[in-house]
């Protein structure tokens, strides 16, 4: 190959990823499709193509259910979140002084493992949990709380402290990107402290905070460690449907197809969410 | 011009931990003046600008804007506005938006300010642009929505922070003039921030020079130029030769002095600086120094020389003439002229200057 070339330079350049991204995710990809068309007997697949997997994901009630409850539990997730992590990533950005010290702070949670900390969670809010025990020494409650655990707030807030260094970031790094100049200006120009927040760091950190919410949306949709360590049956999400399908229920074809339909519906949601975002910010002048 | 004092400046100090950077800043500003702080960078020029602006407030002192005390008043609610040595253009925003940010605070009817964002491009020459994007602005034309933005909100005091250092030579000296301009036909004071002698001497009215955050010499371009007070301000202003001289006598408005270049020359004192009795020092601007091949006629003082050095500028060239018992090469600057005047390394010349080239700059302080 000649590597004089702009192009081949560039289609050289790109090569390991597009191997990568074919192998890894393309391929994988098809192979989901092409399960969704089959059909599973007992033992073997039937290869026929045909589209009653859909038909069924589409009428069964539980389905439309769980992946409903699963995108609302990820937006009151993205919404906990994020409203939590901005004013932290404010602090950080424009009032602290040691940042790196700060940053290093936010990541601490990370440095046990996923599982543990939905475990300590567990811990925390279970009938005889670390708050329950707590408030009953304190003589504040006088049977233990059974609505901290095995529901939809359980699972929100367990991803919820999962996910803020994830949304803190993002906005951290939209904040500290500002030149500070602008917001003298618009101070010069006659607007209080909440005013040139509202009019000129707001619609400058949106970037940033689409980029929070998407990035906790998104794999939150599809988690299935937390609801089913904490969810109880009120909080269980698509994923552990599909989780099923795979390995209880055997039947791969369907968990194919839920898969793909999950993917869709973050997809259609995330876009939406980023459209209209997007239109806000550029309403605010 | 009215005698109506616009900003009072009384006592003002800024201390930043133990640093001071403004210390017993005292300045009246006259109302419709074109006023700039001239000063090397680090001089406290722009925390003196910003202590008028409101976002930083002084250690010590008093800043009055138009007869009221500003302690207290929050940079929001003051009557001046700022252009910013960044401009500080709104990247969300478009022209229109930018210039309309301050209006909308107000809450003005829509109409209104569509109108006075229009007629303030209109000022700045960049009528029509008002859906333009931030980011597809030139240095100038960021520079202009800048003005645009502080000017339409019509304030008492417009406040300029080094404006037009971001700008190429050429639309520097283009935008010199039209700022200059602006501010005539709005009448509005201007204070400009810059550490371009050339830029406060062409814009101003007066101009003040700060060095070590201290106001040295508050004065109009022609007199600082003339008339510098001391060897700082009369070396950071245009170019200057200076020597050392004995005073052999001294009148009422004028000294007797002796140099290595001339003897008993009678020159003006100069009320600006601070007078003594011991030795002073003179200094004399290379363009009044004439150079010539023969000992020239006219002149009240003549002195001989060998030329160690020529640089040639185009509008005029300068000599570097090494002159016996001076440390320094005395400079003198010809106008390029039909190159009547065209001496080379190594040539002897005569220097020829008038006494009242020769400036007072008071007493001989070791430096």
């Amino acid at each position: 190959m000649n590597l004089r070339s702009e192009g081949a330079k560039g289609v050289a350049l790109s090569a390991p990823a597009t191997v990568y991204v074919g192998f890894l995710v393309a391929a994988p990809l098809l192979i989901l499709v092409a399960y969704s068309m089959w059909t599973q007997t007992y033992v073997d697949i039937d290869r026929t193509p045909t589209l009653a997997n859909y038909r069924e994901a589409f009428t069964d009630p539980l389905v439309r259910h769980l992946m409903i409850r699963s995108i609302l539990i990820a937006a009151a997730v993205t919404v906990v979140t994020v409203a939590l992590a901005y004013p932290i990533a404010y602090f950080i950005a424009i009032r602290a002084q040691k940042k790196t010290l700060w940053l290093l702070l936010i990541t601490i949670p990370f440095w046990s493992s996923y599982l543990l900390r939905v475990f300590a969670w567990k811990l925390i809010l279970g009938f005889n949990g670390v708050l329950n025990s707590a408030l009953l020494a304190l003589g504040l409650i006088d049977e233990p709380l059974t609505f901290l655990l095995y529901n939809e707030f359980a699972v929100v807030l367990t991803l919820a402290h999962a996910w803020a260094p994830f949304a803190i970031l993002p906005i951290f790094v939209s904040i500290q990107k500002i030149d500070p100049s602008l917001l003298e200006a618009a101070t010069d120009l006659g607007s209080s402290r909440i005013e040139s927040f509202l009019r000129v760091t707001l619609p400058l950190t949106l970037p940033g905070i689409i980029a929070a919410c998407l990035v906790i949306f998104i794999p939150t949709v599809g988690d299935y460690v937390t609801p089913s360590l904490v969810g109880g049956s009120d909080g269980k999400m698509i994923a552990n449907l599909i989780q099923v399908q795979f390995g209880a229920a055997n039947n791969w074809p369907l968990g194919a197809t839920l898969s793909l339909l999950a993917m869709l519906s973050v997809g259609f949601v995330a876009i939406v969410f980023v459209l209209s975002a997007n239109g806000f910010g550029r309403r605010i002048r | 011009m009215t005698e109506t004092n616009i900003i009072e400046m009384t006592g003002v100090e800024k201390r930043f931990g133990t640093f001071t950077a403004v210390s017993d800043l005292s300045l009246s500003l006259r109302e419709g003046e074109f006023f700039s702080l001239l000063g090397p960078s680090g001089c406290g020029k722009t925390t003196a600008l910003r202590m008028i602006a409101g976002f930083q407030e002084p250690t010590d002192g008093r800043v009055t804007i138009d007869g009221q005390d500003m302690q207290g008043i929050a940079a929001n609610k003051r009557p001046t506005n700022m252009v910013f040595q960044s401009y500080a253009i709104f990247p969300h925003l478009d022209v229109g938006d930018n210039v309309a940010y301050g209006l909308r605070n107000r809450g003005l009817k829509k109409a209104e300010i569509e109108n006075r964002v229009s007629e303030a491009l209109e000022m700045v020459e960049l009528g029509g642009l008002q859906r333009r994007r931030a980011n597809e602005l030139s240095g100038g034309q960021r520079q202009r929505v800048a003005l645009a933005r502080a000017l339409v909100m019509r304030p008492k005091v417009l406040l300029l922070d080094e404006p037009l250092s971001a700008l190429d030579k050429k639309l520097r000296e283009q935008m010199q003039f039209e700022m200059r301009r602006l501010q005539r036909n709005l009448g509005i004071t201007f204070v400009m921030v810059t550490h371009d002698q050339y830029e406060a001497m062409t814009m101003s009215d007066r101009i003040g020079v700060m060095f070590d955050g201290k106001l040295v010499q508050v004065d109009s371009p022609e007199t600082l130029y003339a008339k510098p007070c001391n060897r700082e301000v009369a070396s950071f202003i245009g170019e200057m030769n200076f020597l050392p001289a004995q005073v052999s006598a001294r009148q009422e408005n004028s000294l007797t002095v002796t140099t290595t270049c001339f003897e008993n020359l009678k020159i003006e004192t100069n009320p600006n600086v601070r007078q003594g009795y011991g030795d002073i020092l003179v200094g004399i601007r290379p363009e009044q120094i004439e150079i010539a091949a023969k000992q020239p006629d006219g002149y009240d003082a003549t002195f001989r020389g060998d030329v160690v050095n020529v640089a040639f500028y185009g509008e005029n060239v300068h000599y570097h003439v090494r002159v016996e018992g001076l440390d320094r090469p005395v400079s003198a600057s010809v106008p390029n002229y039909f190159h009547m005047v065209d001496f080379r390394e190594g040539d002897s010349v005569w220097l020829g200057v008038q006494s009242a080239s020769v400036i007072d700059l008071g007493e001989n302080e070791p430096s």
